[in-house]
């Protein structure tokens, strides 16, 4: 990722905005923009999710292959959590190696679902020492406006809990649903202007400093932090944005829910 | 290619293995602006192929050694999605995308108004979000639109589509069973307006007859093509 | 000032003028390159068409105008290409110890030589007068294909942009900015109080209080979602 410019002006005009608990789309400091969620997109993938929230577009897809468990955990199966910002997805996003940018992005997603436990990889297990499922998620941005964070967390529940396992493709038995145990929900506040906000644009991103992500699970446990970018907060701002996050999290998995009930 | 015997392609009426005649093309939509972020962009279902094509700039040339003094150069990534293909592609360095790439980008560079941005680059990202034959020519088609929608000039639009032979009959825009069990496939790049060629591979047996079959195919196909793409254009932003 | 030519014909013949709200008198009609749209015996090629074997040919995608015998086309998006005596927007990007280097949102950056910036900037200290992340209002002087352009802020107005915010949109629609005579842009002004200054590469600086740059922002978006039902002929 090409290190974009940092206008000053846009840094002033943020802090001005903040200021007057205004932020420059109009929305209100939690508001999150529109969100669109829709499963069994991908056609060649045995979960699938895409999420919209604004202009930020992705696709979760989830494949599975055998694999021979490893010695230690003969028991075991492996979940596999890959993500890429392709060049598509923006003028910042320049060609090349993945950036530290994208690695921060599919290890912080990555441990959000698996801390959870959500996948039991005992569950995986076909023959112990010899055959196991292994579950390969794959994150996709096709439009970065901000906050992939949250997009990518959420299509990634989404497509695991609607994933079937392909038994009958490789000769395992029948089909059936992968075992997701809960639903782990992440939530991203960005400081923009010097206070916590929810799901940033681009534009917030941008001008903004810290961030910090919270995945939490059913019942509100907590399953993983993650601070991002230079700069401090104090515990209080911490407690706000943990308590936006519950109530946050949980509307979020309300609609997980329902789009699975209605496939 | 080559066959694998079992598969039959086309019955004994004529009909193919996903109902299509022998010159059908497959059903396909245009849409642009789906990359909302983008310069332009553009996505094509063509068949089960479902391709993204997001276009950025002029824009200055990085790294240096791309530059060119006299005109843009077009900096074009077809790359495939790791879950686009029945078996997953690791993501990574793969020699067939960087071909594809390549071919794509001279293609392209053929009816693009290059000179107009001295030493600077047009960014072309093709991605392949779900795969059955014929990616590279959706992904060239639809490239061609994201191109238009980003208001670069071009002299003309590039269609691209894939005639072959299976079972000895030359047919009209393999689908994926005649791609993979066919004997032959001829994917071109053709101007609708004149007729042109900006694009040309081909690989199997054809012979002279079958040939111009499979030529005239291509260039009856993308007539249907063209019509979608201008459509699409002409519709606006998504 | 010079804002009013817009959607700039790159270098191809004929000038393409959009002096305000254009009153159509049947659908308009939408073109995509490679269309052809007559015969260059007749008109002369403006803005998006490109003279081939003595016939008109569209290299965009856009409405198509016939205009005072020229026929060019509005199109979805212009990329910026400078010119001379252009007024433009920038922001610092990187400097020498006597250069700024400028991002003017063309394809190429343009640079800013000490000699031209502001008269208080000393070789080897010139991030004390302009700062990487700083934005200023500058005019092109100077446009070579060989190196990038020069830019200068030696000129009356011209000086760094201390407050307000900056907005983007596509050059070519500068001209429903502005309207015809200046009118649009006097009538935003007046009504929220704001100074609006429409570099030619489609930057907006807006400034003043907050609730007036907010107002001025949205009557700005409503004014490109106008844009964009007008050209596609209601069609969203």
């Amino acid at each position: 990722m090409a290190i974009p410019l940092v206008p000053k002006l846009l840094r002033a005009h943020l802090a001005e905005l903040a200021a007057e608990d205004m932020r420059h789309d109009g929305r209100g400091r939690f508001e999150s923009r529109d969100v669109e969620l829709e499963i069994d997109c991908l056609t060649r993938a045995d979960g699938s999710a895409r999420v919209r929230m604004g202009d930020t577009i992705v696709f979760a897809g989830v494949k599975f292959q055998i694999m021979k468990p490893y010695p230690d955990r003969p028991n075991q199966g492996g979940l596999m959590c890959s993500a890429e910002v392709r060049p598509v997805a923006g003028r910042q996003w320049e060609p090349g190696p993945p950036s530290p940018q994208s690695i921060e992005l599919g290890r912080v997603v990555d441990r959000g679902i698996r801390e959870s436990g959500c996948i039991n990889t005992e569950d995986l297990c076909i023959i112990p020492g010899e055959k196991a499922w292994q579950v390969i998620l794959d994150l996709f941005a096709v439009s970065d406006d901000g906050n992939l964070f949250d997009a990518f967390a959420l299509a990634a529940i989404a497509a695991l809990k609607s994933a079937t396992v392909p038994a009958e493709r490789f000769e395992a038995g029948e089909d059936m649903p992968l075992e997701v145990s809960k639903t782990p929900i992440m939530c991203s506040y960005h400081k923009v202007g010097g206070r916590f906000v929810y799901d940033a644009d681009r534009r917030e991103e941008l001008g903004g400093d810290e961030r910090i992500h919270i995945t939490l699970g059913d019942d509100d446990h907590v399953h993983s932090l993650q601070k991002g970018l230079k700069g401090i907060f104090t515990a209080a701002e911490f407690a706000e944005i943990m308590n936006e996050a519950r109530s946050r999290c949980a509307e979020l998995r309300d609609l997980v829910d329902k789009a699975i009930e209605g496939e | 290619m080559g066959g694998y015997g079992d598969v039959q392609c086309i019955d004994e009426n004529g009909i193919r293995l996903d109902g299509r005649k022998i010159d059908e093309v497959r059903p396909m939509s245009i849409e642009v602006g789906v990359v909302p972020v983008a310069d332009g962009s553009a996505r094509m279902t063509w068949g089960l192929n479902d391709v993204i094509a997001a276009v950025y700039g002029p824009m200055e040339a990085h790294p240096r050694k791309i530059q060119r003094q006299d005109r843009a150069v077009l900096d074009v990534r077809y790359n495939m999605a790791p879950f686009s293909t029945t078996d997953r592609i690791r993501p990574g360095f793969n020699r067939r995308s960087r071909e594809i790439s390549k071919v794509t980008a001279e293609a392209l560079e053929s009816v693009v108004l290059t000179e107009l941005y001295p030493r600077s680059k047009i960014r072309v990202e093709i991605e392949i979000i779900c795969a059955e034959a014929g990616t590279r020519c959706a992904g060239i088609t639809a490239a061609s639109v994201a191109l238009a929608h980003a208001g670069i000039p071009m002299t003309d639009l590039v269609v691209s589509v894939a005639s072959g032979k299976v079972h000895d009959i030359v047919v009209c825009d393999l689908n994926k069973e005649e791609d993979n069990y066919g004997e032959a496939d001829l994917p071109m790049g053709i101007l609708p307006n004149s007729g042109e060629l900006v694009f040309l591979q081909m690989d199997g047996d054809l012979s002279p007859d079958q040939f111009q079959e499979a030529w005239d195919y291509n260039m009856e196909a993308a007539k249907v093509v063209h019509k979608h793409m201008v459509e699409a254009l002409k519709r606006g932003e998504a | 000032m010079k804002g009013w030519l817009v959607a700039r014909p790159d270098n191809m013949s004929g000038d393409n003028r959009a002096d305000g709200p254009r009153r159509s008198q049947q659908a308009p009609l939408l073109v995509a390159p490679g269309d052809d749209l007559g015969d260059s015996g007749e008109f002369d090629a403006g803005h998006g068409v490109l003279v081939m074997d003595g016939r008109l040919r569209a290299l965009k995608q856009g409405r198509m105008n016939n205009r005072d015998g020229t026929v060019s086309i509005e199109p979805r998006r212009t990329a910026y290409v400078p010119r001379p005596s252009d007024l433009v927007i920038g922001y610092i990007e990187g400097c020498t110890s006597n250069i700024w280097f400028i991002d003017i949102g063309a394809p190429f950056n343009a640079i800013l030589p000490m000699s031209l910036g502001p008269s208080k900037a000393e070789f080897g200290g010139i991030r004390k007068v302009l700062d990487i992340g700083d934005a200023i209002l500058c005019r092109v002087q100077e446009v070579e294909e060989n190196h990038s352009s020069v830019v200068t802020m030696k000129g009356m107005g011209l000086r760094a942009i201390r407050s307000g915010s900056v907005e983007e949109i596509d050059p070519h629609l500068l001209g429903r900015l502005i309207g015809r005579g200046g009118n649009n842009l006097r009538q935003l002004k007046e009504e929220t109080e704001c100074r609006v200054i429409a570099g030619d590469n489609g930057r907006v600086w807006i400034d003043g209080d907050l609730g007036g740059i907010i107002e001025a922002r949205n009557k700005l978006n409503d004014l490109l979602e106008k844009a964009k039902v007008a050209e596609y002929g209601g069609v969203a």
